[in-house]
């Protein structure tokens, strides 16, 4: 059990490290030139103020907005492909290529197997976030002292740490939609469009009314991505929500992958079953 | 049910509404070498999917070394070497790595070092990355994951696929040592010259169905039998022209006959024409399989 979480970490050193580094980059140069264009901003307020930027979790009438909009808004949407991409082919991909085959052919519970993919894929979107919000804090210290901000840079990393409970449970969402769908692509299909749904749905039923019902169902709407977030953290009750979410998902996807057909790629309700007589 | 190494009730697997195994009653014994014959997609993989609790089956009940293999997986495989037909492994890892975890993961290996003698034996270079290997060596690498934990039960499925002559003679006498350290084995393979050198039973499996389960010498003994007589006065072309005969081949004196039935009645014939010389040529597994799955008439047709 031990070796095998070791393996896991092994195999995604690479990708923590390229989508950490990589995510650092984003607000590296995002924030980073935030003051050599700031003067400029002003002028734009009331344009990047406008609905359809909302829609999208832009709202840039203040550093703090702007910080929010590309930093905390952006960078979980983009670890959240990650969690789905890794999510998905964890257990979908593995059982594709044909890998899974020798693992679960070993004397080892299929519940350990789940288990350990999602802790490895826990710990690894965790240290890319810790990774991504370093280079963001470092990158805010760094500016400091040519914006007026009442957000620190360990707000900043905090805000950003927030965002796992986020991603663990579209990663947990991705790991159950692999261990349920017939294939990689299909899972990952469906878990691209909840991730967007989610992104989308929360961001318009935000600003229209008429959709405020439906709000609490987009994953996103319990991470706040906003000037106010950055300064005063996360909602408890939000982020449990999200964790309850995650292991509510990892729990499905153990039973779905207990009961599951390794190798023959088929949904839970096209297992095979005796013909009636006549129907062969 | 706990004398058999592996026991199989009524096993059938339904992909769907396609059936991949149906009703297979199989036993195989302790310390016993069996073969595992068919043609592709007749139900072979799919059957050892099944003991492995890598696929469920749709009905009846699996057993390995007296347990069963859905209900008590984790404890049936403990002791279980498994080499898969499709074998995938991570191309990234290094090939010692990969033992090492795998090793580590075989809850009773009694020797987790027993990779390093096994690679030695089959020219393995671990120190390689496996997706710098060629197939091969890759099926090397099955071959090795499949023995290092020395089990008990050995499910192997093709296992000298892509291996060059002189490897698949290693791996054969890895079966071999195995079986006389009191391993059992249980192999599927197209190549039914090896299958007749090392096993002791083979089972036949046609359409998802076994048809045959039989000793291998009595399956080769009691199928059929081709028998050249020398005669002193040449028989006419017709001589022979009853059920169950075929005349294979006529050469002067000498006629070869395949014989499935009514062996008494071809004697009451040979005696007429003065026979000088009887030799039983012997029949290979292979020519009995192909006459199961009736090579050209798409039937068995013995």
């Amino acid at each position: 059990m031990r070796r095998l979480l070791l393996q896991e970490f092994r195999f995604r050193r690479g990708a923590i490290l390229g989508w950490g580094i990589g995510l650092c980059l984003f607000p590296v140069l995002y924030v980073g030139l935030y003051p050599s264009f700031a003067d400029q901003m002003s002028n734009f307020y009331e344009i990047l103020d406008l609905d359809f930027y909302r829609a999208m979790g832009i709202s840039m009438a203040s550093f703090e907005g702007y910080l929010a909009s590309t930093v905390t808004n952006l960078m979980p949407l983009i670890l959240c492909i990650y969690a789905v991409i890794n999510g998905t082919g964890t257990l979908a991909g593995e059982e594709d290529s044909g890998r899974l085959e020798l693992i679960v052919a070993l004397p080892i519970p299929r519940w350990q197997i789940v288990a350990v993919k999602a802790v490895a894929l826990g710990v690894a979107l965790f240290l890319i976030l810790t990774i991504a919000a370093t280079g963001a804090s470092l990158t805010l210290v760094a500016i400091g002292s040519q914006v007026d901000t009442m957000v620190t840079p360990v707000d900043l990393f905090f805000s950003l740490l927030a965002a796992w409970p986020l991603a663990m449970a579209f990663g947990m969402i991705s790991l159950f939609l692999g261990a349920f769908s017939p294939s990689r692509r299909t899972a990952a299909m469906l878990a691209t469009v909840v991730v967007i749904a989610s992104y989308l749905g929360s961001n318009l039923a935000s600003m229209i009314s008429s959709l405020e019902a439906v709000q609490k169902f987009f994953l996103f709407y319990f991470y706040e991505a906003t000037a106010e977030a950055l300064e005063n953290g996360q909602q408890i009750g939000n982020t449990l929500v999200l964790l309850a979410v995650a292991m509510v998902a990892f729990g499905v996807a153990g039973f779905f992958f207990r009961i599951r057909d390794i190798t023959v790629g088929a949904w839970p309700w096209q297992r095979g079953r005796i013909p009636e007589p006549g129907q062969e | 049910m706990t004398d058999y190494a592996i026991e199989t009730h009524g096993l059938s697997v339904y992909y769907g509404r396609h059936r991949g195994i149906l009703d297979v009653d199989l036993r195989v014994e302790q310390g016993e070498v069996f073969g595992f014959l068919g043609p592709n997609g007749a139900g072979k993989t799919t059957t050892q999917r099944v003991l492995m609790d890598i696929i469920r089956p749709t009905a009846g009940e699996a057993r390995m070394l007296g347990r069963d293999c859905q209900k008590d997986g984790v404890a049936a495989r403990d002791r279980v070497g498994y080499l898969p037909g499709e074998l995938s492994l991570y191309d990234s890892m290094k090939v010692r790595r990969f033992f090492k975890m795998y090793a580590s993961l075989q809850k009773s290996n009694t020797d987790p070092g027993h990779w390093q003698a096994l690679s030695e034996r089959l020219e393995l270079d671990t120190s390689r990355k496996i997706g710098q290997l060629s197939h091969g060596n890759k099926q090397k690498v099955g071959v090795v994951a499949a023995f290092m934990n020395k089990p008990d039960l050995l499910i192997l499925d093709e296992p000298t696929t892509g291996l060059d002559p002189l490897v698949q003679q290693t791996v054969m006498e890895l079966v071999r040592e195995a079986n006389r350290a009191g391993a059992t084995v249980f192999f599927s393979s197209h190549i039914l010259p090896e299958v007749q050198a090392v096993c002791d039973r083979v089972g036949i499996i046609r359409d998802g169905q076994l048809v045959a389960t039989e000793r291998v010498e009595d399956l080769t003994r009691q199928h059929f039998k081709r028998v050249r007589f020398t005669f002193a006065t040449i028989p006419p072309a017709d001589a022979f022209t009853q059920d169950g005969v075929t005349v294979l081949a006529r050469d002067g004196q000498g006629v070869i006959l395949e014989i499935r039935q009514h062996l008494d009645k071809v004697m009451e014939t040979v005696v007429q024409y003065g026979i000088t010389d009887i030799e039983t040529i012997p029949v290979s597994l292979e020519e009995i399989f192909l006459a199961y799955y009736g090579r050209g008439n798409g039937g068995r047709n013995a």
